[in-house]
């Protein structure tokens, strides 16, 4: 007999005593009576599973809140140059050409919305109120 | 609740499944009356403890009949059983406090005859129980279910989701490490 053989005997003996005294009758009725006690495995997965994906949707809403509320947005309206070089990026070329020659008009203008040594703020409230109106169109 | 006097008989195990999964108490306690002994001896031969043994088999059925959804066939039950009672006794392990404890069988009943000759097998089943607390897990598991347990790679393979290949080299290593340790 082979070194392999006489341990693959003994290794079918080993264990054999244990599962002589197992009470066999026992097991059965005490495994069917711990199974009857606390059933439905599947439901318990399934809500587990159900409250994890729920706390993961908290953490990341929660996360994304921080993280909105700690990264400094720039506020739009302190960078208004920016905004209009935007919009005319925006503009196909036709309505580049209209709003430059809307521009030559008012520059050009016959009847002068303001003298071409006053600036804005030499302007009064009416002479004011004629260069908005000119510039809305 | 179905017939449990006809089926016990000649249901399969994936029948007994089956039923258990509709409900049927009696079909479950028929597949341990199966299985019971069986998966005893695996988990001795794999280092539980003489006194825990009882509470480790009905663990590894509670386990396993709470998960049966996940058996897919892949191998047969008994096999698929003996995987879940591998890792009913790692997690025991890990309660006891990572103790190693080598079975120390003294009464071994199927060794008949002469005295002096139960005494030697009875200390070679010691050392080989010693030698196989030794051993890598997958080793063990493999060499147990391959020897102790009579399944053949393939099955081995498909409950321990790995090749056959891979099982066999598994159960060479762990044979040539026993042969050295006992020497």
């Amino acid at each position: 007999m082979t070194d392999d053989m006489k341990l693959v005997i003994l290794a079918k003996r080993l264990g054999a005593a244990a599962a002589e005294r197992l009470d066999v009758g026992a097991t059965a009725r005490t495994v069917v009576a711990e199974l009857r006690r606390q059933p439905a495995p599947r439901r318990r997965w399934i809500e587990v599973h159900w409250m994890r994906v729920a706390a993961a949707v908290v953490v990341l809403l929660g996360g994304g809140l921080i993280v909105r509320q700690t990264v400094t947005v720039p506020d739009v309206n302190e960078h208004p140059n920016h905004l209009v070089a935007d919009d005319l990026g925006d503009l196909s070329t036709d309505q580049l050409k209209d709003v430059l020659d809307r521009f030559d008009e008012i520059v050009g203008s016959t009847t002068p919305l303001l003298d071409s040594s006053s600036d804005l703020r030499e302007l009064n409230d009416e002479q004011l109120r004629n260069v908005l109106r000119s510039l809305e169109g | 609740m179905a017939h449990p006097q006809l089926q016990t008989e000649t249901a399969s195990d994936t029948g007994l499944i089956a039923a258990w999964q509709a409900g049927d108490e009696q079909a479950a306690a028929e597949l341990v009356g199966r299985h019971a002994r069986a998966l005893a001896r695996y988990l001795s031969g794999a280092g539980a403890p003489d006194a825990e043994v009882d509470d480790l088999v009905q663990e590894t059925f509670i386990r396993a009949f709470r998960g049966v959804d996940r058996f897919r066939g892949q191998c047969q039950f008994r096999t698929w059983l003996l995987t879940i009672g591998g890792n009913v006794l790692k997690d025991y392990g890990r309660r006891a406090g990572r103790r190693k404890v080598v079975p120390l069988d003294e009464s071994v009943h199927d060794v008949a005859g002469d005295p002096h000759e139960h005494a030697v097998a009875t200390e070679a089943e010691a050392r080989l129980a010693a030698g196989l607390q030794v051993l890598p897990r997958l080793q063990r598991e493999v060499f147990l279910l391959r020897a102790q347990q009579g399944l053949d790679y393939v099955e081995i393979a498909a409950a321990l989701g790995t090749t056959p290949g891979a099982a066999r080299v598994h159960y060479h290593h762990a044979v040539r490490r026993l042969k050295e340790m006992m020497g």
